[in-house]
Parts: C-alpha cells; sequence; structure tokens
C-alpha cells in the first residue's frame, strides 16, 4: 500500500487494519518533517511479520534483521537528524492528540467542501457525501468558456495563495487538503478566493468579461504590472491585485508574471545567465 | 480568587488551529452535532481500530526539549575522521540561521508554482551552476537523495542509453565506497545488470560491458588519474561514471576535463551538518547530449508573460507523472533544501574563500601524513587530497585504544586505517593524532619537527591532476562575501517565495501542515548534527533510543511488526517495500511472481518504481473519477494468480 499520506488515518484505522503487508509513510507529509521546498522527505516502510527479515540492510553497519535486501540509501537510518521532527510531534502530540489531529483533519476538509460544493462540483465524496482529509473540485466543466485549471491556480497567487494540487489524481481539477493547523478563518479567506474565482469564471461565462484578456487568463499579476504607466485590460487594477478587502491588508506580490514553459524547454539554460539579463546595473546617479 | 496549578500547556492546542467556538460553528456549516458523527460518517466501522493508541502521554514542548536533551547527551560528539562520504563542517552562521532554521525557507512545497517560487528556483539555479563548475560538465540537476543513490540513478541512465542492447555488465572500482557499492547491488538485480567489482587499472574491459564508475579521489584517498581508462572505455563504448568529491574538484582537475560521461557525488561537505547520515543533496552532472535522459529536477531559464527572466522546472515530461513505468526515475522529491544551503556555502565563501578552505584541508593533511612518517609510519596513498592510508599490523589496536581515548574516530578495517580530514581540523587537532601515534611507538610529539615541516607544504597531487580552469566565475559567487551583502542576498529570495509563514498551502496528498518550531530546534542541536552515520554504535545511544521510541510508535500507528528508516524519501520508500516483497518471493522460491496490479489512477511514482523492482506493470481499469473497478480487479487477478507478486494502492 502506498501510505505517503496517513493523515486520514492515524487514531482511527491503520494500514495493517485494512489488510496491507508493506505501507511506506511519508513522514514529510502526516508527521511533521518540513517539505524544505522539494526536499527532504523520509519514506520509512512498515511490514508484516513474515516481511520483517527482509527489511533492507547496510554494508557499513549491521542493521540486517537476517535476510536483509541490500541497502536502498547511502546512510543506515536515512536522513536520520529530520527523524528528530517526527519523534516530537508524536512524543508532544500522544494518542489523543494523534487522533485529534485526523479528526481536525477531516473537519476542516469538510467544511471546505460545505462552503465549495454549491459552486464547484465535488468528486469522490463517500457513502454520506463527505470527504476524508482532501477533496477534488471538478473545473473540467469550466474548459468549454476557455478556463483551464492553470488559471484558477495561477489567479489565486493574485488572491496570496498557494493552489491545491492541481490535475492530480485526475487532470483538470484540484486537490484541496487543509490540514488540521489552519484556522477557520484561513479556512474562509481561501474558500472566499475560490469563490471570487467561480464569480469571475461565470463573468466570462456570461460574456461579461472577455474570454482572453481577464484576471483569470493574465494571472498572476505582478507589482510592475500593475503600477505600470500602461494599462490595457478591460478590467480594473483594483480588481487585479486587490480583488478582496483581506488581500489588501496583507499583499503577496508574485515576482514574475505567468512563467512560458515551452520558451524555455526550447532555449535550455540550466545555469545562471550572465548578470545583465536579471539584475540592473546600478549607475551613480549625479 | 482560586488559582489552578495544574495547568499544563498542551502541544495539541497550537498545533490544532480551530478552537472550540469556531469548531462549532464548522460543525454546523457542515451539518452535524459533533466531531465523532462526522467521523461515523468518514471512516467506515469496519476498518475503525478496536481501541486507541498505546502511546507514551503527549508531553509539553518545554518538556519535550528538555527530555530530548538528556537523551541526546546519549550521542557522544568525538572528533571524525571517518570520512567516506561525510565530513564535519562548519555552517556559516548567516546560513544556518536564515535557511536551514527558517520557516521562509524550510515550510515550502516543489516549486510547481514558479511564480511565486523565483527564490528558491534561484537558489537552485545557484546549486546546478556551482556543480557545474566544479566538475566540468555540462548540465546538472538539482539534487538527488544522497550519493549512492546519485550512483545507481546514473548506472541506470547508463544502461538506458547502451547501443549494445545484449550489454548488461558494470564495471564497478573495489575502491568506490561500500554504501555505494551495496545500492548499486539492490538496484542492478531487478534488471539484470551483471556488476563486476574489481580494479580499474587491471580490469579487462569487454564488449559486455555498458558503463564503469570510478570514484575521485578513491574511497581509500588516493586521487588516481583516470585519463587512460576512460579513453579504453570510450573505445569500446562504455561510458564512464565518476563519484567526486566536490571540496577536492577546487583543487583537482574536473572529470569533465579528463572523459567523465557523468559525474555524481555528496554536496555534504558545502556547510550541511552529517547529521547521523542525512539529509544532504547529491549532485548529478552530465554531457548535454543526454538530458532528456537525467533523473531528477532541473531547474531552467526561461521568460514570463511579459518577456522577462524567470526560472522553473525544465523538461518536466520525464517525469514520472507524465511517463509512469517508462519514467527516466522514480524520484519526485529531492534535496532542495540541503541543495539550497550548499549553493549558499558557495555563494558565501567564493571562489578564493572556498580555495582557502581546501589548501588548508589538503595542507594539513600533508603536515600529518609528513609527521607520522617522521615517527616512522608509512602512508600508502600517493597523491592525495583530504584522506591518508596507513597499514598498521599489530599497531592497529593500540592506535585505536588510543584515539578513543582521546575522543577520536578513525576509520577502520582490519588492521588498515583510514584518516580523513575536513574544514573543521585545525593544526591543533592534527596535533592531537600525531601526539597519540607518537605514544604508541614510544615516543612523543617532540620527536617530530611540525614547525619545520609547517614552513615548507607543498601539494602532493601530480601537476596534470592540478585544476587549471577557473571556477565559480559568475558575479552571484563573488559579490556576497559581507555578511550583510549574504544576509540581504537570501532575504531578496526568500521574499520571492510564497511559504506557509503566509498562508496556507492546501496542496492535496501533500499534506502542508505545521511544522512546529519545538519539532525542528533539536535537528541542529550539536549531539545530533555532529554525529558520522558511521561513528561506533557505543557512542550514539542517544539517537538509537530515539530510533527505538519511533520504530515502536510508528508500529503502533500502523498496525506492523517493524519498520526500516532507511527509505530516505517517498519514493524510495515504495521502493524497498517491492524489493522486500520481491525478496520474500524468491526467498519462498517462487521466482516467477513478478506481476504488480497498479490502479491506473495511481500516482505516476507508483508504476516507475515497480518497472525499478523488475516487476511487470498490469494496469487496474478505474472509472473517470479514478475509483477502481473492482470487477476488473477480481478479474486480473485471477487471471495471474500464478505469476501475481502484489497489489498496490493508495
Amino acid at each position: 500500500m502506498d501510505g505517503a499520506n496517513m493523515n486520514a488515518q492515524v487514531g482511527l484505522t491503520s494500514p495493517a487494519t485494512i489488510g496491507a503487508d508493506v505501507c511506506h509513510l511519508n513522514l514529510h507529509k502526516t508527521f511533521c518533517i518540513p517539505h524544505g521546498g522539494g526536499g527532504p522527505g523520509m519514506g520509512p516502510i512498515g511490514v508484516a511479520k513474515h516481511l520483517v527479515p527482509y527489511l533492507p540492510g547496510h554494508a557499513v553497519v549491521d542493521i540486517d534483521n537476517g535476510k536483509a535486501i541490500h541497502a536502498v540509501s547511502a546512510a543506515p537510518w536515512g536522513s536520520a537528524s529530520i527523524l528528530l521532527i517526527s519523534h516530537a510531534y508524536i512524543a508532544m502530540m500522544g494518542a489523543e492528540g494523534l487522533t485529534n489531529a485526523t479528526k481536525y483533519a477531516i473537519l476542516n476538509a469538510n467544511y471546505i467542501k460545505a462552503r465549495l460544493e454549491k459552486h464547484y462540483p465535488v468528486l469522490y465524496a463517500g457513502a454520506n457525501g463527505r470527504c476524508a482529509h482532501e477533496m477534488i473540485l471538478d473545473c473540467r466543466g469550466f474548459k468549454a468558456y476557455g478556463i483551464e485549471v492553470t488559471d484558477i491556480a495561477k489567479r489565486l497567487m493574485d488572491y496570496g495563495f498557494h493552489a491545491p494540487t492541481v490535475s492530480f489524481p485526475v487532470a483538470g481539477t484540484v486537490m484541496v487538503e487543509p490540514t488540521e493547523s489552519e484556522p477557520k478563518h484561513e479556512l474562509d479567506r481561501f474558500c472566499n478566493a475560490m469563490i471570487s474565482i467561480r464569480h469571475e469564471i461565470e463573468d466570462v461565462e456570461k460574456g461579461l468579461a472577455d474570454k482572453v484578456n481577464n484576471p483569470l487568463k493574465n494571472a498572476p499579476h505582478t507589482a510592475a504590472v500593475i503600477t505600470a504607466n500602461e494599462w490595457e485590460h478591460p478590467y480594473t487594477r483594483q480588481k487585479a491585485a486587490f480583488p478582496l478587502p483581506y488581500v489588501a491588508q496583507y499583499k503577496f506580490w508574485p515576482s514574475v508574471g505567468r512563467v512560458n514553459d515551452t520558451y524555455g524547454d526550447r532555449t535550455l539554460i540550466c545555469t545562471c545567465p550572465p548578470i545583465e539579463s536579471y539584475e540592473f546595473e546600478e549607475s551613480a546617479i549625479e | 480568587m482560586k488559582l489552578n496549578i495544574d495547568y499544563q500547556e498542551k502541544f495539541e492546542h497550537r498545533h490544532i488551529a480551530p478552537n472550540p467556538a469556531d469548531t462549532t460553528e464548522m460543525l454546523h456549516t457542515v451539518g452535524v452535532e459533533t466531531i465523532d458523527e462526522l467521523i461515523a460518517q468518514t471512516v467506515p466501522q469496519k476498518i475503525r481500530l478496536a481501541k486507541p493508541l498505546n502511546l507514551s502521554a503527549a508531553q509539553s514542548e518545554f518538556d519535550y526539549l528538555n527530555t530530548l536533551k538528556q537523551t541526546a547527551s546519549k550521542n557522544k560528539v568525538f572528533k571524525s575522521y571517518i570520512g567516506q562520504g561525510y565530513y564535519d563542517v562548519i555552517v556559516p552562521g548567516v546560513i544556518q540561521r536564515n535557511i536551514l532554521e527558517n520557516p521562509g525557507w524550510y515550510t515550502q512545497y516543489t516549486p510547481y508554482q514558479a511564480e511565486i517560487a523565483q527564490g528558491r528556483l534561484q537558489a537552485l539555479l545557484n546549486f546546478q551552476t556551482m556543480v557545474l563548475d566544479l566538475t566540468g560538465m555540462e548540465i546538472a540537476n538539482a539534487s538527488l537523495l544522497d550519493e549512492g543513490t546519485a550512483a545507481a540513478e546514473a548506472m541506470f541512465m547508463q544502461y538506458s542509453l547502451r547501443k549494445n542492447q545484449q550489454a548488461n555488465v558494470f564495471f564497478v572500482s573495489e575502491e568506490v565506497f561500500p554504501q555505494t557499492i551495496d545500492i548499486l547491488k539492490t538496484r542492478s538485480q531487478p534488471y539484470g545488470i551483471e556488476l563486476l567489482i574489481g580494479d580499474h587499472r587491471t580490469v579487462e574491459l569487454t564488449d559486455q560491458m555498458f558503463g564503469a564508475i570510478v570514484q575521485y579521489p578513491s574511497g581509500n584517498g588516493e586521487v588516481y588519474n583516470y585519463t587512460g581508462f576512460a579513453a579504453k572505455g570510450h573505445e569500446k563504448g562504455i561510458k564512464l561514471t565518476v563519484v567526486a568529491d566536490l571540496m577536492s574538484l577546487v583543487l583537482l582537475t574536473p572529470p569533465g576535463e579528463w572523459g567523465a560521461d557523468i559525474v555524481v557525488g555528496s554536496s555534504q561537505r558545502f556547510g550541511v551538518p552529517m547529521g547521523f547520515g542525512g539529509p544532504h543533496a547529491a549532485f548529478f552532472a552530465t554531457k548535454e547530449e543526454y538530458k532528456r535522459s537525467m533523473p531528477g529536477r532541473i531547474i531552467g531559464v526561461t521568460i514570463d508573460s511579459a518577456g522577462n527572466y524567470a526560472l522553473r522546472m525544465a523538461l518536466q515530461t520525464r517525469e514520472q507523472h507524465i511517463r509512469r513505468d517508462k519514467a527516466t526515475s522514480n524520484i519526485c522529491t529531492a534535496q532542495a533544501l540541503l541543495a539550497i544551503m550548499a549553493g549558499m556555502y558557495a555563494v558565501y565563501h567564493g571562489p578564493q574563500g572556498l580555495k582557502l578552505i581546501a589548501e588548508r584541508i589538503h595542507g594539513l593533511t600533508i603536515l600529518l601524513d609528513r609527521s607520522l612518517a617522521e615517527l616512522g609510519y608509512e602512508q600508502q596513498n600517493k597523491a592525495y587530497f583530504d584522506t591518508l592510508k596507513y597499514e598498521l599490523g599489530d599497531l592497529a589496536k593500540p592506535i585505536h585504544g588510543q584515539a578513543i581515548n582521546n575522543e577520536v574516530n578513525l576509520n577502520y578495517s582490519g588492521t588498515s586505517v583510514t584518516i580523513s580530514l575536513d574544514e573543521t581540523t585545525s593544526l591543533e587537532d592534527v596535533k592531537t593524532i600525531i601526539r597519540f601515534f607518537a605514544k604508541v611507538k614510544g615516543k612523543s610529539i617532540n620527536d617530530v619537527a611540525i614547525d619545520d615541516i609547517k614552513q615548507n607544504i607543498d601539494t602532493v597531487i601530480p601537476a596534470e591532476l592540478l585544476r587549471t580552469t577557473p571556477y565559480l566565475t559568475h558575479p552571484l559567487f563573488n559579490s556576497h562575501h559581507s555578511e550583510h551583502e549574504m544576509l540581504r542576498y537570501i532575504k531578496s529570495l526568500e521574499a520571492k517565495d510564497l511559504s506557509l509563514c503566509h498562508s496556507m498551502i492546501a496542496l492535496g496528498s501533500c499534506t502542508m501542515k505545521l511544522n512546529a518550531t519545538t519539532e525542528m530546534v533539536p535537528v541542529t542541536w550539536a549531539e545530533f548534527s555532529k554525529m558520522h552515520p558511521f561513528a561506533p554504535t557505543d557512542q550514539v545511544g542517544g539517537y538509537m533510543q530515539v530510533f527505538d521510541e519511533l520504530n515502536k510508535w510508528l508500529g503502533e500507528i500502523t498496525g506492523f511488526a517493524a519498520m526500516s528508516l532507511q527509505p530516505n524519501a517517498g519514493a524510495q520508500g515504495e521502493y524497498a517495500g517491492l524489493m522486500v516483497i520481491r525478496a520474500y518471493h524468491q526467498d519462498r522460491g517462487d521466482h516467477h511472481r513478478n506481476i504488480a496490479l497498479i490502479p491506473s489512477s495511481a500516482h505516476g511514482t507508483n508504476p516507475a518504481s515497480a518497472a525499478m523492482a523488475g516487476m511487470k506493470i498490469v494496469v487496474v481499469k478505474c472509472d473517470d473519477n479514478g475509483n477502481i473497478d473492482v470487477a476488473d480487479l477480481k478479474e486480473k487477478a485471477e487471471q495471474y494468480k500464478n505469476e501475481l507478486s502484489c497489489l498496490m494502492v493508495t
């Protein structure tokens, strides 16, 4: 079983209860190791009794359980120092805290679902209409109006949010997982942003906004774009950069406009280019 | 007023954010009375645990740190000369506090949303540039998990690129680190790759070989000139991977200049603590022509909608999300934070600073060599950078005893020993070693003319292996050497990235929950960060206690009999699990069981890992919403019942 994400399971059920013989855990998910901007992570495995002798060994440090396979990582205990993080989490939460974390992860997800399902179709709800710790919002229907899921992801940046998971496991959807660590007002901020974006899509649907020159297609809007002398869009600068009141209180500015993937793959440059290309030469002002 | 003196601060209330009033409102919105009512509707009763988890009582943050401090004291921090890919470092304070210990750098996800990730994309581009300059190669990725797995990825890339489809032998120099050879063994088996482990100076290269791997400097510390070996291999169509030490490349001719096709290694000694084995960033560099076969994430330059300079992850189509079981690798998580640190170390020191550090390491090693020679110890490496090798015979035991008395760890193998110096080694440290080597022979440090030796230390690396090409010439590596400049550079990049410091990152399946400060604090405690992974077991009691507890707790949480804490990423865990299943079947004589049933909606890493474990993938149908088609599953399980190895579900 790929048990990478245990956040709906801890304290309520377990991979062994479900019937798995082997399961790996991403400690950088459920057990609090930070993602580090793309690593480190840790993926220890748990196994049922009959598989214990085969757990990985090591050439230098003896950790063989009898019939160990050769090592999978260079160090005997992988990235050992960050195991401390998961150790601290479990020790400080205890059985009840961990179980409550699972429950609140499920509550937070279902709260978002309750607020957003009027605006976005939700895939995969259980028999009781509930989601577990995450949900999939279907954005495929907007394609008919030229709005792609990427446009929603990029527009969220204007609202100060990082997009949920895009197009996994179903293309054209977003998967939302709030976790237990987010308070209600943060969930509300996110829901408000998603609902506001849904209204922006509606404007395109109804022909109230241009199909191409609209805040979704042009997102994200940088400070340079907003403050430029020229503004050639049918919507206001205010709507572009401060679409909801909360954004004005604490604005995160994307540092570049939408990146061009195909351009970069066509002319592949993977080292720091000459400094002139991205920094202004300081010249003395007389 | 009565006072409550039983109040205990609960971490749970810091980790779980909704307060009671909000919870009531949220439950109302969801349409249930209590949270347990919601759970009953969510998690089916038949899979619920029969009883609560049996774990120790929750500790407050304050109590936890106090308890852990006691546990930490069971680790003995000896001066490490073990080497073997792990070296003590001086983490620049400005990098430790503002990157390693800073949630503005450690809480982000992989930079898929490039527009709000330009800071770390730039820092990773710096890492790639640094690797290219030092290795002399043409393209590098933004890190792999560790040196051993990077070597295995290199082997597989060479295998994929082989022209002669019959060739299945991979030559491995016996002087590659043992942990690297061990991983090559794991990874070669499922593909039917045969490893030929031997001496590169005497091995006979054949048409059956598709590739070779050597280490520079070698595992024993010798700096070989591999130019002839590389040329002979190329004549036979054999590609060459070189495992290289970044610090030594400051002084040595880079492998790219003498025939390497791929260069891999660890960037740990560029300012990343040993941490008892990790995390550290490995690097992978190769030639431009192989860029589409290269594993791992590559940062590339492009333009944004306004035509301005922008960065993002390049060549995404190589990744397993798209290519599934035909992907170049199953690797997802890399070591971004550690690669960023290593790149910043180069930014901070610059080419001149690095050269001074490398020269001091090299110089002190020569001083040690010549001092021990005066005491009658015969050193075996002719050309070396930082590692000396001695055959001690009967003296091995007393030396070992003296080393322990002086809280020094050397690298022992039978009666021979290697000593590897690093940037933390001082002249005083070297004198300590000289003293106890002298004592064992009934001599004294006064028998060594250290002051004379010191006056006249010249490199032992032959001229043809000394680097002549400049490196890190880009202004980025030559502009931020005062702490203010460095601090502002780090902060200017951090400001471009959206992290959990700004807002919720609701990435499905990624669980971007709180990374509590108290959880992070012990990671940089010396008792944990300065431990070498191969330190003797009687010095690592603190770590062993943490692992024992963690194993027990994770066992309780998952319901499993035992855990392995070795896999250092999710994809590694998947692979390890599949290899364990494979070993089980083989041990029972079921060599034919090699089919993995995988739903079509599975994460692309699943089929990629199964393919790496030598399994044949049979895809189970799913509906448009990704639900497994149970009828199809039953049918396929029945159809393949004799060859079935496992079913892989998420």
